[in-house]
């Protein structure tokens, strides 16, 4: 394959973000695109005359967005209506500064577990603080910190806990995809020679044969 | 390991120091001597693939009574001898692998196949895991903006094996990607 290496066995990052955008997330639109029933048409009010309609193949949701009543989108629309001045996104639950440092917390205490993020939580966040800044109820600089915080010592917990590869088995539950994506090269690559090695020794027939 | 490795067909090239254990007539090239026979006891040194071949199958039997042996013998190598071994034990990290032979694991593997040593085989997996991490450690500290790597990595890289360097080209791949990500834009 003309592929190179790094992306034959393992996700670039701007996949998994792709990935993350197909993702629900709930969003509050300022526009109205659900028809109005015709006796309603008849008489158009002057304050919502104005009406949007999207172009979509998956109808439910998109088109029939009431203005200021909340709705889940896919996270790539969503973001595309919030550039467009259309919506605005609730941030999820968990990013908020009190969620935040609970995890903190929880990533300090327990040496060998982490904590119980959303799978995307790095993309998310990250995506969000580039591009709906201004929708967080808590100061988006604060937010930052505490997800770079966050990240730094789940990395420090990663790299202890590859101590621990061995050539058959690998666990490390709550880790994101983002970040297994990360580590994936090597601990892979060293598992492998793991496995070599152990091969080797354990039965000379078999490890001919897998040559 | 695959058809097309490098590293693989670099590493089954490598010569081991070997003896016969029969007088063979017109092998004496193998010995500097062309169009003579390569003499009984005689030491040469054979690259691996041959020789891993000519230790396994055995000749004629010279009497009844005695075990066929095979046609030539591995001398003992150098980068399995107690002095490697025990500097590996007492710090693998920081050992030189590269001035030993820059394809240590793959013989090692192909060596502790060879005889079955399982000792050999424990040695050469904790040794693997020590030094992976400390590649893993460099790999993962480097800046994103740096074209070369920095004094310590350099001297860390120049004792390496082929395999723990490409380990370092992906983990640093790796790292440095998530890094252009976050801060992209």
């Amino acid at each position: 394959m003309a592929l190179p290496r790094n992306l034959q066995d393992t996700f670039s990052l701007q996949e998994v973000q792709f990935l993350v955008e197909n993702e629900p997330i709930k969003i509050m639109p300022r526009i109205t695109t659900k028809p109005i029933r015709r006796k309603a048409a008849s008489t158009p009010s002057a304050g919502s005359s104005v009406r949007w309609k999207l172009i979509t193949t998956d109808d439910h949701n998109v088109n029939n967005m009431v203005a200021m009543s909340s709705t889940e989108v896919s996270l790539w629309l969503a973001l595309l209506l919030k550039q467009q001045g259309k919506c605005s996104i609730v941030a999820p639950a968990w990013l908020t500064i009190k969620q935040l440092d609970s995890f903190i917390e929880f990533e300090l205490q327990n040496t060998s577990r982490f904590a119980n993020l959303p799978w995307n939580w790095l993309i998310i966040a990250h995506l969000l603080f580039q591009k709906a800044a201004d929708d967080f109820r808590d100061p988006v600089h604060i937010l930052r910190a505490k997800i770079q915080d966050l990240r730094e010592a789940r990395l420090g917990k990663i790299a202890k806990g590859l101590q621990h590869l061995n050539e058959s088995h690998l666990q490390l539950d709550n880790l994101s995809l983002s970040e297994i994506n990360e580590m994936r090269p090597f601990a892979v690559g060293v598992m492998d020679k793991l496995r070599d090695i152990h091969a080797a020794a354990a039965d000379r027939e078999q490890y001919a044969n897998n040559i | 390991m695959g058809y097309y490795d490098l590293d693989d067909i670099l590493a089954d090239s490598s010569k081991f120091a070997c003896r016969f254990n029969y007088e063979l007539p017109g092998l004496g090239y193998l010995e500097g001597n062309p169009g003579k026979p390569v003499g009984k006891h005689s030491k040469v040194e054979l690259p691996l693939w041959l020789a891993s071949v000519l230790a396994t199958v055995t000749g004629e039997q010279e009497h009844v009574d005695e075990e066929a042996l095979p046609f030539v013998e591995f001398l003992p190598p150098e980068m399995f001898s107690a002095r490697v071994v025990n500097a590996i034990k007492a710090d693998a990290p920081t050992l030189d692998v590269h001035s030993i032979n820059g394809h240590f694991y793959a013989l090692g593997t192909r060596w502790a196949a060879l005889f079955s040593d399982a000792g050999l085989a424990g040695m050469l997996a904790g040794m693997v895991l020590e030094r992976a991490l400390e590649v893993q450690r460099h790999a993962a500290s480097a800046a994103v903006e740096a074209t070369a790597p920095t004094d310590a990595t350099a001297r860390m890289l120049q004792t390496l094996d082929e395999w723990e360097r490409q380990l370092y080209r992906r983990a640093h791949a790796a790292s440095r990607d998530a890094k252009l990500w976050a801060a992209r834009r």
